[in-house]
């Protein structure tokens, strides 16, 4: 049964980002899947969340953990059934909880039938549904992705005796959204989920969706007449639907994906996040402030979506190389973590497991202009395993308690679709939801309350940012507004305690009340006002005036 | 006591938001506008170029400066708001000034710099000059890295010079520091200089401040107090050094900055200096700059004049300062004509020794005692430009070298007069 | 008669007894007084000789060239002269107040004009040794200053400003003993314009810098372009 369908509800969302396969097996296979995902929903509506996205459970070989779809109308027998997915569906939806699925528009696996019948003979009718070519010369100077794997983007099909293209591996093979059947049997795929009930798509690798020669092959102007196309047809047949791109671009070529409100409804703010890590270790916010200065408005029906971590490597695609160089000697000293040009760990051990540090940086993504994505695990603190292949050892399996698998599942060990994370800071038996739901002062508690705080109000949500700046770049501080309402947020991104004056004038007269304790501090004067924090800590004021 | 008020009120302000810095650059200044410019961008390159993920910051101590000149040297700083360069930093570089007095001074310029290295824990302090218009970003890293990476305490510089430049130091302040202190630093009087956060900390807590030679040559009082104390020196290449500016040719105050300051450092640190014996090399970084074209020239017939004027007009000054033998060698001297004029370095050293026994005896006042040197320094710098007229540069340099085994050759001469007098 | 005459002779006699009886005690008591302050006024002389020796006085009144003047004219050091001007004054103190007790009418009034006159005496030979000090070290001052900028005519210089500041000292120490008021007066107007420009020396060797730098820019006589070529010595 499908929620009411409001205008803009995704602006005051908070999303939990979880993967079907890893959060709770239900019969004992050692995989995750939609019953056990269901049984489990009672715990993420606890949290506090309002929205889950579900990574790809399309039926797929799996060589790309399930983004090199085979079959897009069904669910991978692994985890379930199509009857499954619209049994936790209608569960989810009865705790208050939207679902976003994944829609990896971009591409296909190689064993898709569309793509067996594309590559059977130069004649057949879904021939054009990808992009063949018979020399790969064409595109030149389209960088790749997968840099750690893939040498080209066309890759050689010995069957049809030409070459296909592909921005990712090389087993994903572009579709070709030039030709309208191609276009519409996409919409046809979404149509289908919507009918089902689920609340919005999170659309795969969107720059790649149209290639023209003499270009970068990113962001071309047909790309969003898809996009625009598509957003029409969602918005006359299912209206309220959210429209999410993954778009990892500078924040000059995002807005255009947002149209003129035409297109997506939200996009990853993908600079921001690798800033927000630099920005801490640096003890400095400039990295923070000035991303977010060069970040153009976009329409009042849009949102960013803020993340601290996902299933993917922390990306510093769009990082200058000597921020790569600090990120990478910071955060990865280790070069088992480097990856594609990103760094493959969690949140909890790239912050060395400080839980202050863990506190802030939630804080920044809680009170900073945009949606909240928490990454499932990083509630609690999990930790990785960088020596799992690829980005494997960040979607290890949820830990649930101290017991057996960690209480993910009851089969053999050795039978888990990924060995849990055992070492004795992150593994299971320290880390854990059961040990944390008992403790008042745990991470999973705290991750509660500030959700909590943050839903208190929809300024966070919908509210604009003014910066402030004050002498002492340590400190961070902001003012969230909207309408009369004023929430002051102030961080202090340094291991040490600090002292900075902030100038206030403008709100002269009003007094401050802390959110989490509700106690009241000092009227805001003449004079500048002084705050003395301790490391890492940070304030979320709201402004009255009585 | 002086600490307590040395800083405003404004700057511990500034100083707070600035922070714990890795790197913090000293700029005295007063009234430098016309050169100040250069020298900012300079550091504010050399920074960004050498150290871009180091915590650093520029501190300006101006004396009262009516020109504008530390609002120029604030424009170098970087953050998210203020950018006058436009230039790309991973961190913010705070650039603040802060006014010590209305006139300048160079010991409490100093002190302040060392104390605001000290509150900021900077690991190391780098002294720049606001006439060094010939800097280069490099001159940061070579300053710097030894202190910040190689845990030296004190890098002096050596700049590539011409002939006639800096004979003062080539003359007197190196041999003679040489001699007494034991340690070969060519420069070791320094318009810039890089220290550790340690030697700063140490050197803001000694009593020199309230002292009139710690107020006017505090330079050279550092120097000394690294290389009497157990602290690591070296010294680095650097470049050129820049045409010096106005006043920089005005012989009486380098000398009461330099020498005044080294024979203040003679009284207390005579237990120290007294027990030396010869000298040893120190470690030099870098590889020596291209020698400099001569482009000035000295007027020798001015030089013999201003000696000979000084040896006759102030002899009953000598009298209470010099031997009578040395007096009388010096008289022989003034009758020399130009072709033939020549101050042995023998007779300079012994010169020098004297008048250094004299400072400390205080046989007449004090600052007298060093005015009444000039006019025989004059006298040595004729003789040594005749000496080095025609020579390479290696025969400068073997000169120099054989000046300074004078000095330390006749060191327990000095001993002798210090103890006994005249 | 006979009788008349022995009884004025008896009369005198005794007279001139009591006078005696009347005195004699006073003249004891005087000289009693003129023995303790000869003991007392030594006592003086050696703890000023100490006191002096201890400050150093003997180096400080070489730099005010009193040493050299003293030796001149064959007079002990200027330590044992002042000594002994502190034994000489205290005895003669203690003398004229053991006259005092005598009670001789008049007297009294010159001997307590003496105490009077005493720390006006003190006062000038202050001023007089610290105006020498001064008129030395500004007179070095001056020389090396002139020495160091080429100045040709330093000495005359310097021999200027010391006969101003002595002149200056000596007007003064006159002034406060009193001693031809008018003429020094009359005197010191005219010596007023020399007065001025020790005192404008004394400025300018408080503020050096920019003493020499006038004189430097005023007094050097042609050789600037010379100057613009010679190099910073450091």
């Amino acid at each position: 049964m499908p929620l009411k369908r409001e205008p803009g509800w995704y602006k005051d969302a908070i999303i939990y980002q979880v993967h079907v396969r890893s959060f709770f097996d239900s019969n004992g296979d050692g995989i995750g899947d939609f019953q056990g995902l269901a049984q489990r929903l009672d715990y993420v509506q606890e949290l506090g969340v309002n929205a889950i996205w579900l990574m790809p459970f399309f039926p797929s070989p799996l060589r790309d953990d399930g983004y090199d779809i085979s079959d897009y109308t069904s669910v991978h027998p692994i985890y379930g059934t199509l009857e499954d997915f619209k049994a936790f569906l209608s569960s989810a939806h009865e705790r208050g909880l939207r679902v976003i699925i994944e829609m990896v528009a971009n591409h296909t696996s190689d064993q898709h039938a569309w793509f067996q019948e594309s590559r059977s003979s130069q004649d057949n009718p879904k021939r054009d549904w990808y992009v063949w070519s018979d020399t790969d010369t064409k595109y030149r100077g389209t960088r790749i992705i997968f840099l750690d794997s893939e040498m080209s983007n066309w890759a050689w099909d010995p069957i049809s005796k030409s070459y296909y293209w592909h921005r990712f591996f090389s087993h994903q093979p572009d579709l070709n959204y030039d030709n309208p059947a191609v276009r519409e049997e996409m919409w046809n795929v979404m149509k289908f989920w919507l009918e089902l009930g689920v609340d919005g798509f999170r659309l795969d690798a969107v720059p790649y969706l149209i290639e023209r020669e003499g270009t970068n092959c990113e962001n071309l102007p047909e790309t969003h007449g898809v996009i625009k196309e598509l957003r029409r047809k969602v918005d006359e047949h299912f209206p309220g639907t959210m429209l999410l791109a993954e778009a990892n671009q500078w924040p000059a070529d995002l807005r255009p994906y947002f149209g003129e409100g035409d297109e997506f409804h939200m996009a990853f703010h993908f600079p921001l996040m690798p800033r927000m890590f630099m920005g801490l270790r640096l003890e400095d916010r400039k990295p923070i402030t000035e991303i977010l200065q060069q970040t153009p408005d976009i329409p009042s029906n849009c949102q960013w979506c803020l993340f601290l971590r996902n299933h993917d490597e922390l990306t510093l695609e769009m990082v200058t190389d000597m921020e790569r160089d600090y990120m990478y000697d910071i955060y990865a000293t280790d070069k088992a973590m480097r990856l594609n040009l990103g760094i493959r760990r969690r949140l909890a051990p790239l912050l060395d497991n400080d839980r202050r540090r863990i506190e802030l940086m939630n804080g920044m993504l809680m009170s900073l202009p945009g949606t909240p994505i928490i990454y499932y695990g990083d509630e609690i603190g999990m930790g990785d395993n960088v020596h799992l292949g690829d980005r494997n050892g960040v979607r290890t399996p949820m830990q649930w308690s101290a017991g057996w698998n960690g209480g993910f599942s009851t089969a053999d060990p050795e039978a888990l679709y990924s060995p849990p994370i055992l070492n004795p800071v992150y593994g299971y038996p320290a880390v854990n939801v059961l040990s944390q739901k008992r403790t008042e002062h745990s991470l999973l508690s705290w991750m509660k309350h500030i959700m909590a705080i943050r839903r208190s109000t929809p300024v966070f949500g919908s509210g604009s940012i003014e910066f402030l700046h004050p002498a002492n770049h340590r400190v961070l501080a902001y003012v969230r507004q909207l309408g009369k309402e004023m929430i002051l947020v102030v961080n202090n991104l340094s291991s040490a305690a600090q002292a900075v004056e902030l100038d206030l004038k403008r709100y002269k007269g009003n007094i401050l009340i802390e959110m989490f304790g509700k106690n009241i501090f000092p009227r805001i004067g003449d004079l500048p006002y002084l705050l003395t924090m301790g490391p890492y800590q940070f304030f979320w004021f709201r402004l009255r005036r009585i | 006591m002086a600490g307590e008020t040395l800083l405003t009120d404004d700057f511990l302000r500034q100083l707070i938001n600035v922070g714990e810095v890795d790197i913090l650059v000293g700029l005295p200044t007063h009234n430098n506008a016309k050169t100040i410019d250069t020298v900012v961008r300079a550091i504010q390159a050399g920074i960004l170029k050498c150290f871009p993920r180091e915590r650093a910051a520029i501190i300006n101590a101006d004396g009262g400066s009516q020109d504008g000149t530390p609002e120029l040297v604030m424009k170098a700083s970087i953050d998210d708001v203020w950018n006058a360069s436009k230039v790309y930093t991973l961190r913010t570089l705070h650039s603040i000034s802060t006014q010590y007095g209305r006139s300048p001074e160079p010991g409490t310029a100093l002190q302040t710099i060392l104390a605001a290295a000290d509150l900021l824990r900077a690991k190391a302090c780098v002294v720049v000059s606001p006439h060094a218009t010939a800097i280069e970003p490099d001159w940061l890293q070579r300053l710097a890295r030894p202190v910040y990476r190689d845990n030296f305490d004190l890098v002096a510089p050596i700049y590539s010079r011409q002939r006639s430049e800096g004979v003062l130091m080539r003359g007197l302040l190196y041999p003679m520091t040489r001699a007494i202190y034991g340690y070969r630093i060519r420069e070791p009087y320094a318009s810039e200089f890089a220290i550790s956060g340690r030697l700063a900390t140490d050197f803001l807590s000694n009593g020199i401040w309230q002292e009139e030679w710690g107020r006017i040559g505090p330079e050279l009082s550092l120097m000394v107090t690294a290389i009497t104390g157990n602290y690591r020196v070296c010294q680095a290449f650097l470049g050129t050094k820049a045409p010096p500016g106005r006043g920089a040719s005005d012989l009486v105050g380098a000398m009461r900055r330099t020498v005044g300051a080294l024979f203040a450092s003679l009284d207390s640190h005579y237990p120290q200096w007294s027990a030396i014996t010869g000298s040893q090399p120190v470690p030099t970084l870098g590889t020596p700059a291209e020698i400099r074209s001569e482009t000035a020239r000295m007027s020798r017939k001015q030089l013999r004049e201003m000696f000979v004027a000084g040896i006759a007009q102030l002899e009953p000054v000598f009298r209470s300062i010099l031997s009578d033998s040395t007096l009388a060698e010096l008289q022989k001297i003034a009758a020399l004509p130009v072709p033939e004029f020549c101050y042995p370095a023998e007779l300079w050293a012994r010169t020098v020794f004297e008048f250094g026994a004299a400072y400390h005896k205080s046989v007449i006042n004090r600052d007298h005692i060093v005015q009444a040197l000039v006019p025989l320094y004059r006298g040595r710098t004729l003789s040594f430009l005749q000496e080095t007229r025609d020579g390479s540069w290696e025969d400068l340099e073997k000169n120099v070298e054989s000046l300074c085994c004078e000095f330390e050759r006749l060191k327990p001469y000095l001993l002798q007069v210090w103890a006994n007098g005249k | 008669m006979r009788e008349m005459i022995v009884t004025e002779l008896t009369q005198a006699f005794q007279q001139m007894v009591r006078t005696v009886a009347h005195y004699l005690p006073r003249l004891v008591v005087m000289l009693v007084i003129a023995f303790v302050g000869w003991v007392i006024a030594y006592l003086l002389k050696l703890l000023a000789r100490s006191i002096l020796r201890l400050t150093n006085f003997s180096r400080l009144s070489e730099n005010a060239g009193a040493t050299r003047l003293l030796n001149r004219a064959a007079l002990p050091s200027s330590t044992e002269l002042v000594s002994r001007l502190v034994f000489w004054v205290a005895w003669v103190g203690f003398i004229l107040l053991g006259i005092s007790v005598l009670g001789i009418a008049g007297l009294q009034e010159y001997i307590s004009r003496f105490f009077l006159f005493l720390p006006r005496l003190f006062v000038a030979l202050i001023i007089l040794f610290f105006g020498f000090l001064a008129a030395s070290f500004f007179a070095r001052a001056a020389l090396l200053a002139a020495v160091n900028a080429n100045f040709r005519s330093s000495r005359l210089l310097s021999i200027s400003i010391r006969i101003i500041i002595s002149i200056f000292a000596l007007s003064m120490v006159l002034e406060v003993l009193g001693v031809a008021e008018e003429t020094m007066l009359i005197a010191f107007g005219t010596a007023f314009g020399a007065v001025m420009l020790g005192l404008a020396l004394a400025f300018g060797l408080g503020g050096k810098d920019l003493a020499r730098e006038f004189l430097e820019n005023k007094l050097a006589t042609g050789k600037k372009e010379e100057k613009e070529d010679e190099l910073s010595p450091l």
